[in-house]
């Protein structure tokens, strides 16, 4: 069997792999195995596996000509050079594709919702829609109690002060 | 058992604890698509967003390749990070417990090391780094998909949190291929460490979380943190099965007479024979603390090696001076 990410050369590393009880196979030759950090096996512990990351859209999304044209306004990246790759050019790219991405995220990691830290800056721009001043500061209230607990004083310094600004401008 | 001999029974197994976040500036496209000067200009924000932290700066390009190996082999950077440093920084602090390289294969990869189990701790300090930088440059960040990566493998919380075992008798029990299997279930990864051509020396496990989107970086070490204390009483089981066996005591035996007597030996050998003495150690065979093995070892790899010699060292040469300083220091 060919190789699922270059097919040129013989398959001969089988990789299983049990994500969330989703299993997912591939088949790479030793080239393409070491390419995507089978080989080093201490090297930086993420999974950095464009090989694999590309196989997951399969023969379908590579078929697809006219994504060649459509390209990134910020960096120049078309999703043909995502599926070859496995990386993404810029952030806008994970915008400017994100429904043709999602399913490999998907196949990645399961459930596809952000859940943990925050930018705080970006914290406001999400909260500032949907809520009133007094639900902002009693949110940053306890943020800053969390931030107290965790020992992170320069965090709830950052959080205090953001309190106090909001109260005077009330 | 009181918690000093918990902690200590711990970390005859725990090794040392990784901790890293991924992040990328908003600004600029993620660094497969900067040049040279770009990556400059990265780097230096990021420095300057840093610079209370008293962190070193080092210029990835003015290293010879020995040195930027020296790093490599202590973890401070990822081999990929050593073998090219074009328009690359690292900054590291002094006791070398934080560093973060910069526009490796994002923006910023700020990684903690801790001794032992200290998961906790280990990601309390990453965040602090990540939250500074935060204040003064805007990250590429999606509500519904987390931190953006280069790679979509670490969106979510970028957050890569591991644990380097040390397995002796579970290896020798063959237990380790169920167990890779069973925490692959839990959403983790258990892979050989130091290894190349899939050989595991030293009987050295990484115990990592593998998925980062959906689950919050407190719940992602919490689940590493009681799977890694599972496995310690696992170990610590097996170890008191394995001790018992008069052949394996001989080559526990063997090995530390080899360390102690040896005029010449290889880094593999070395890693080798050091994980029967670190098991004998803990055992409480020898009177030797677990963690200066660990850091004979690191000390004594190649280019760590070559970095601290005036002259550079043929492997032959080397050999002879890692014999010399193990008998010096296991006396």
């Amino acid at each position: 069997m060919l190789c699922q990410n270059c097919k040129k050369s013989e398959a001969t590393t089988h990789i299983k792999r049990v994500i969330n009880g989703e299993a997912t196979e591939s088949h790479l030759c030793s080239s393409c195995a070491q390419n995507s950090g089978y080989r080093d096996l201490f090297d930086d512990f993420s999974f950095n596996l464009p090989g694999i990351f590309s196989s997951f859209f399969g023969d379908t999304a590579l078929s697809l000509g006219e994504s060649r044209l459509d390209r990134c306004e910020k960096c120049g990246c078309c999703f043909d050079d995502i599926i070859k790759t496995g990386i993404v050019g810029c952030a806008d790219c994970y915008d400017k594709f994100y429904t043709k991405l999602l399913p490999s995220i998907q196949r990645i990691h399961g459930k596809a919702k952000h859940s943990g830290k925050i930018p705080v800056i970006r914290k406001e721009e999400v909260t500032v829609k949907e809520k009133t001043p007094e639900e902002k500061i009693a949110d940053l209230e306890a943020e800053m109690q969390k931030a107290v607990a965790e020992q992170n004083f320069e965090r709830a310094a950052i959080i205090r002060d953001e309190i106090k600004k909001m109260k005077g401008e009330n | 058992m009181n918690n000093e001999s918990n902690c200590n029974s711990v970390s005859d197994v725990v090794l040392s604890t990784r901790v890293r976040l991924a992040r990328n500036l908003r600004k600029y496209p993620f660094p497969a698509r900067l040049d040279r000067d770009e990556k400059k200009t990265v780097c230096s924000l990021i420095k300057d967003a840093l610079d209370g932290e008293n962190l070193d700066c080092i210029d990835m390009e003015t290293l010879s390749p020995v040195e930027a190996v020296s790093l490599a082999e202590k973890h401070l950077i990822s081999a990929e990070f050593a073998s090219n440093g074009t328009g690359r920084s690292l900054l590291l602090s002094k006791n070398e417990d934080v560093s973060l390289m910069l526009c490796e294969e994002d923006h910023i990869r700020i990684q903690i090391i801790e001794s032992g189990l200290s998961l906790e701790e280990a990601y309390r300090k990453a965040d602090r780094i990540d939250s500074l930088i935060e204040n003064r440059l805007t990250y590429a960040f999606d509500e519904r998909i987390g931190y953006l990566t280069q790679c979509p493998t670490d969106l979510g919380t970028g957050m890569r949190a591991s644990v380097l075992l040390h397995l002796p008798a579970l290896s020798r029990k063959g237990a380790v291929r169920n167990l890779t299997a069973t925490v692959a279930k839990l959403g983790l990864t258990l892979r050989g460490s130091y290894g190349e051509d899939g050989e595991i020396l030293g009987d050295i496990y990484q115990l990592s979380n593998q998925v980062t989107l959906g689950i919050s970086e407190k719940a992602a070490l919490q689940n590493l943190n009681s799977i890694a204390l599972q496995i310690v009483t696992q170990e610590k089981q097996a170890r008191a099965v394995l001790i018992k066996d008069e052949d394996f005591m001989d080559k526990i035996f063997r090995a530390y007479g080899i360390l102690k007597s040896a005029y010449k030996l290889t880094s593999k050998e070395l890693t080798n024979l050091i994980s029967y003495v670190r098991l004998g150690a803990a055992e409480g065979l020898f009177d030797i603390p677990v963690e200066k093995l660990s850091a004979l070892n690191a000390e004594l790899q190649p280019a760590t090696m070559n970095t601290k010699s005036e002259v550079p060292l043929t492997r032959s040469q080397r050999d002879i001076k890692r014999a010399e300083r193990i008998r010096e220091a296991l006396g």
